[in-house]
């Protein structure tokens, strides 16, 4: 059980100019699966190494529960972590990989032994405890690195893209199998991953970090309705958040020829702004209106493509500017083909905006 | 199938080359000497194995066999453990200084073995290690733990850094993760050099007849020189001298050629 505090965290390799982590900012709750989120490269492994000790720290200060760890070597941290490449101790058979960490522990044979038998229980391996790893499929080694951890009853579990390895069965299946276990076991957890489904479907929050610095932290739905900046706009949701510039009048924008109303936004929220940023998200756009209302604004565009993906189907529209396109998500039952023009509605109670510049957003201050 | 016959005649033609040798000396150890004489290349007429009592007894032969298994099985045991510790650290760490230094200890392999022989006899001399097996034994540690750092760290460093920090996760410290995790999966690399030293130095003749003069301190490549007389040259015994010598290394290549080969091919396959 524990509360792990990072304050100011900050990293820079050796030889490299540009920080890899910078300034970053998080508090994990106890018992609170946190999910780190972000494209390769922006620093996720940099922090989760750092909270686990392997990397030393650079600037700022990372606590658990109330101590401050920056100078406790990583074997007195009590973490556990599973790697994105598992890891396996490759010249240890599944119950010596599974008892590795007590054993320097010094827990009694007999404990060992109860831990290791029932998390082998609980992950299905049982009947693989005396296998070497190079006799294991994908999945199977996925658990045992699990269940390294589990056995440890850490303080805190740390996860690197476990599931990145897998094929897509696999991990879905994989990925349920982790909240369950985590919702069971109910141990402070921190996971990264730059896969949005996962950040979305696992974490309790959600801390969304581009080039090694924190943008939003909270909530899946909530980050994914409010996004803080275009950025998140666009990592969170596949296909991803429609933006397109809209020329600002009064209390609306235009976005080709056609007026969108934009009535939570005062002008003094739009400021002096000439252009901003629409964004949109596939499933915010209608073939058919979803209700009755004067909140639907139709826009008529040329598809430029059909992809129908079974539950639904995607349609790339393109502006008449010739150049913009924009992704909606409508019915699989749709009759439109590449080449014909069509009138989608967009519903103006679902955009947002963004300032061009600072790709911030510009908060509604009218209900 | 006639796609492989090229293939079959080099192995054919290889195993011709290199095993013919060793069935020539292998007949040649149990016929005597005048038989040989007469007739060089012919089957043994009778098995002469009273020929290898001979050459253990009556010419200091076991001494020099002894003489040889300390000398080079110490050698083999500290230059593994050092060399392995060395090409850990090499291959791990990123300390201040490791590029100098693994270039001072990778330095050590250009030297031609000529070159040291008289500034190491000066020093054996001045340590009284001059003509004693321990000196042998220091001079064939440094003189081979180059070429093993080499190796080693080559291997090692194609160890997942990932194996590493979860070891650390699971509580290990630094002399407990070379010992627990860079030894037993570095294992077909260490056999390999332990071979390669191992057959180096059984046959090292250099060092060992400039560094032991006295008789009861000499290893077996020397000790095959002693069937060699200034008047005349004992064929037959040379041959059953070598019969002995070869022994060791035949049983060690017998034992270890598996994992050996694995070693030397790690990394090709993944
Ligand atoms: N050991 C290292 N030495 C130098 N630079 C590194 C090292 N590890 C990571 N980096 C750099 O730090 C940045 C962040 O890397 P990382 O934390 O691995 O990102 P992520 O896990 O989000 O993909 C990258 O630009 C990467 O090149
Ligand atoms: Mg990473």
């Amino acid at each position: 059980m524990a509360v792990v505090a990072i304050d100011g965290l900050g990293k820079r390799y050796p030889g490299s100019s540009e920080p890899a982590v910078e300034d970053f900012t998080l508090t994990i709750g106890d018992g609170e699966f946190m999910v780190l989120l972000g494209p390769s490269g922006c620093g996720k492994s940099s922090v989760l190494r750092m909270i686990a000790g392997l990397e030393p720290i650079t600037t700022g200060t990372i606590a658990i529960d109330g101590r401050v760890v920056n100078q406790v070597p990583a074997k007195e941290r009590d973490i556990a972590m599973v790697f994105q490449s598992y890891a396996l101790y490759p010249h240890m058979d599944v119950f010596n990989n599974l008892a590795f960490g007590l054993r320097r522990r010094s827990v009694p044979a007999a404990e060992i032994d109860r831990r290791v038998r029932q998390a082998a229980d609980k992950l299905g391996l049982t009947p693989y405890l005396r296998r070497k790893p190079h006799a294991l499929s994908g999945g199977q080694r996925q658990r045992v690195a699990l269940g390294r951890a589990i056995v440890r009853e850490p303080k805190v579990f740390l996860f690197d893209e476990p599931l990145s390895n897998l094929d897509a069965a696999l991990r879905v299946s994989t990925r349920n199998e982790l909240i369950r276990q985590q919702h069971e076991i109910g141990i402070t957890t921190i996971y990264v991953t730059h896969d949005q489904v996962e950040a979305m479907t696992m974490g309790h929050r959600i801390c969304i970090m581009d080039k090694g610095e924190v943008v939003q932290i909270g909530a899946p739905l909530e980050v994914y309705r409010s996004p803080a900046n275009t950025f998140v706009a666009r990592f969170l949701g596949n296909p991803p958040m429609n933006l397109v510039p809209i020329e600002l009048g009064q209390s609306s924008g235009r976005l080709g020829n056609v007026d969108i109303p934009l009535r939570s936004w005062s002008p003094r929220a739009l400021g002096h702004a000439r252009t901003v940023l629409l964004g949109i998200r596939p499933e915010d756009l209608y073939e058919t209106p979803p209700r009755p209302g004067d909140d639907l604004v139709p826009i008529a565009m040329q598809v430029s493509a059909v992809e129908p993906l079974g539950a639904e189907t995607l349609l790339v529209l393109t502006l008449d500017d010739g150049t913009t396109d924009i992704i909606a998500r409508v019915g699989r039952d749709t009759r439109l083909r590449i080449g014909e023009r069509a009138t989608v509605l967009l519903d103006t109670t679902a955009v947002h905006l963004f300032d061009p510049t600072t790709t911030r957003v510009i908060p509604r201050d009218l209900p | 199938m006639w796609r492989r016959t090229p293939l079959l005649l080099f192995v054919l033609l290889y195993t011709v080359v290199s095993g013919g040798p060793f069935i020539w000396v292998a007949v040649m150890s149990v016929r005597t000497t005048p038989e040989i004489f007469a007739s060089p290349y012919a089957l043994p007429s009778r098995f002469h194995w009273e020929k290898f009592v001979q050459a253990w007894a009556h010419s200091n032969y076991s001494t020099y066999f002894w003489n040889s298994i300390i000398v080079v099985s110490t050698a083999v045991v500290l230059i593994t453990i050092f060399g392995a510790m060395a090409a850990h650290c090499l291959a791990r760490y990123r300390f201040r200084g490791n590029r100098p230094i693994r270039f001072l200890i990778l330095s050590g392999m250009i030297l031609p073995p000529q070159l040291l022989i008289l500034s190491l006899f000066q020093i054996l001399l001045d340590y009284h290690l001059y003509n004693t097996l321990t000196g042998l034994i220091l001079v064939y540690v440094a003189g081979h733990l180059a070429m093993t750092v080499y190796i080693l760290e080559g291997f090692f460093a194609q160890i997942p850094q990932d194996l590493f920090d979860a070891a650390r996760m699971d509580g290990y410290g630094d002399f407990e993760i070379f010992w627990r995790i860079t030894l037993p999966v570095g294992a077909p690399a260490l056999f390999t050099t332990v071979t390669l030293n191992f057959i180096v130095l059984w046959n090292e003749f250099l060092y060992a007849v400039v560094l032991l003069t006295e008789d009861d301190k000499r290893t077996l490549p020397l000790g095959i020189m002693h069937f060699m007389g200034s008047h005349q040259l004992d064929v037959g015994m040379v041959a059953t001298g070598l019969m002995i010598a070869i022994t060791p290394v035949i049983v060690l290549y017998a034992l270890f050629s598996d994992t050996m080969i694995r070693g030397m091919t790690a990394g090709a396959v993944r």
